[in-house]
């Protein structure tokens, strides 16, 4: 029987952030924009959502008297990504 | 305004992880600039090195003290560096302390030498005194094969971490001329060292460089 797959995650943004923060230590906000070319709004929305679900930290701070937004994936996170990374591959493996 | 989140298929979830995994491994580039400074230093003053001892002059100073004032720039340009980049690899952190440890390597070793150095010159001399020649054990001798050693070190493993193939050989040819040196007079041991630094680190630096500068041309197109 398969798992339903995390809708958290199960969702094209947010996928590619934690695809994107799974290789990485960690990011800034300028690079998850530029790799998935959302838009600011968009992405600051998806993040929130990736944060309240224990996905992300997101610590904001100042570079230079500018603001800067640093992500970074949870173990919680790493843990949810494997899992559906697990659960996509059981439902690829028996429809292919 | 946000956009509709779009519902993805297994198949479309699994290209878009690969697709941003893929991504995020091609977001970092080496400037290049250290390893371009620190292999023409270190080919410069195995040069000049080489030139004193076959012309018979010598410098008011010692051309190595040149790497000590190197360190400055080599501060700012990783400070630079730093600021300028928007993501940390786990690499990152493991690359700095191998760097960090090599320079304290080179520094413990240059005072273990000169500390080797006065301890044996002074035989040396009593050697010459007593016999009448030079004595066939020369210190001196054995003191590049030491240096290439350690130069082969973190260039290899970076090179190798990176997929950096350039680096990765030029860390295995430091190797052959540490082997090499054994066997070598000083003059071909510092033509050994100049030609390690240039393959090690100058040519990787100049290479990395150039693709540092394509990312950024793409980066910038990307951005139009």
């Amino acid at each position: 029987m398969f798992k339903e797959l995390d809708p958290i995650l199960h969702s094209q943004l947010r996928l590619a952030v934690i695809s994107l923060l799974i290789s990485v230590k960690e990011a800034e906000f300028t690079f998850l924009r530029e790799k998935t070319n959302a838009t600011a709004g968009n992405l600051s929305v998806q993040i929130q959502k990736l944060k309240e679900a224990g996905y992300i930290d997101v610590v904001k701070q100042f570079k230079d008297n500018y603001p800067q937004t640093i992500c970074k994936i949870t173990p919680q996170g790493i843990t949810a990504f494997e899992e559906y990374v697990k659960n996509l591959q059981s439902y690829l493996g028996t429809n292919t | 305004m946000n956009q509709p989140e779009k519902q993805l298929t297994e198949k479309e979830s699994l290209d878009l992880i690969a697709k941003m995994i893929s991504k995020a491994k091609d977001s970092y580039h080496d400037t290049g600039i250290g390893a371009i400074m620190w292999g023409a230093l270190i080919a410069i003053c195995s040069i000049v090195k080489l030139s004193e001892i076959h012309f018979g002059y010598q410098l008011p100073f010692d051309i190595y003290l040149l790497t000590f004032i190197a360190v400055i720039p080599q501060i700012f340009i990783t400070i630079r560096e730093k600021k300028e980049r928007k993501v940390k690899s786990f690499d990152d952190s493991y690359m700095d302390y191998i760097w960090l440890g090599f320079g304290i390597c080179i520094f413990l070793l240059i005072f273990i030498v000169n500390s080797v150095f006065h301890v044996w010159e002074p035989v040396a001399i009593e050697y010459r005194q007593l016999t009448g020649h030079r004595s066939a054990f020369q210190f001196s001798e054995f003191i590049s094969p030491l240096f290439l050693l350690l130069y082969g070190l973190p260039t290899f493993i970076t090179g190798a971490a990176c997929k950096f193939k350039p680096m990765l050989w030029g860390g295995i040819f430091c190797w052959v001329c540490c082997i090499t040196a054994i066997f070598t007079s000083i003059k071909i041991d510092l033509l050994l060292t100049a030609a390690s630094a240039i393959m090690a680190w100058l040519i990787p630096g100049i290479l990395m460089e150039r693709e540092y500068r394509v990312y950024k041309k793409e980066q910038a197109a990307s951005h139009v």
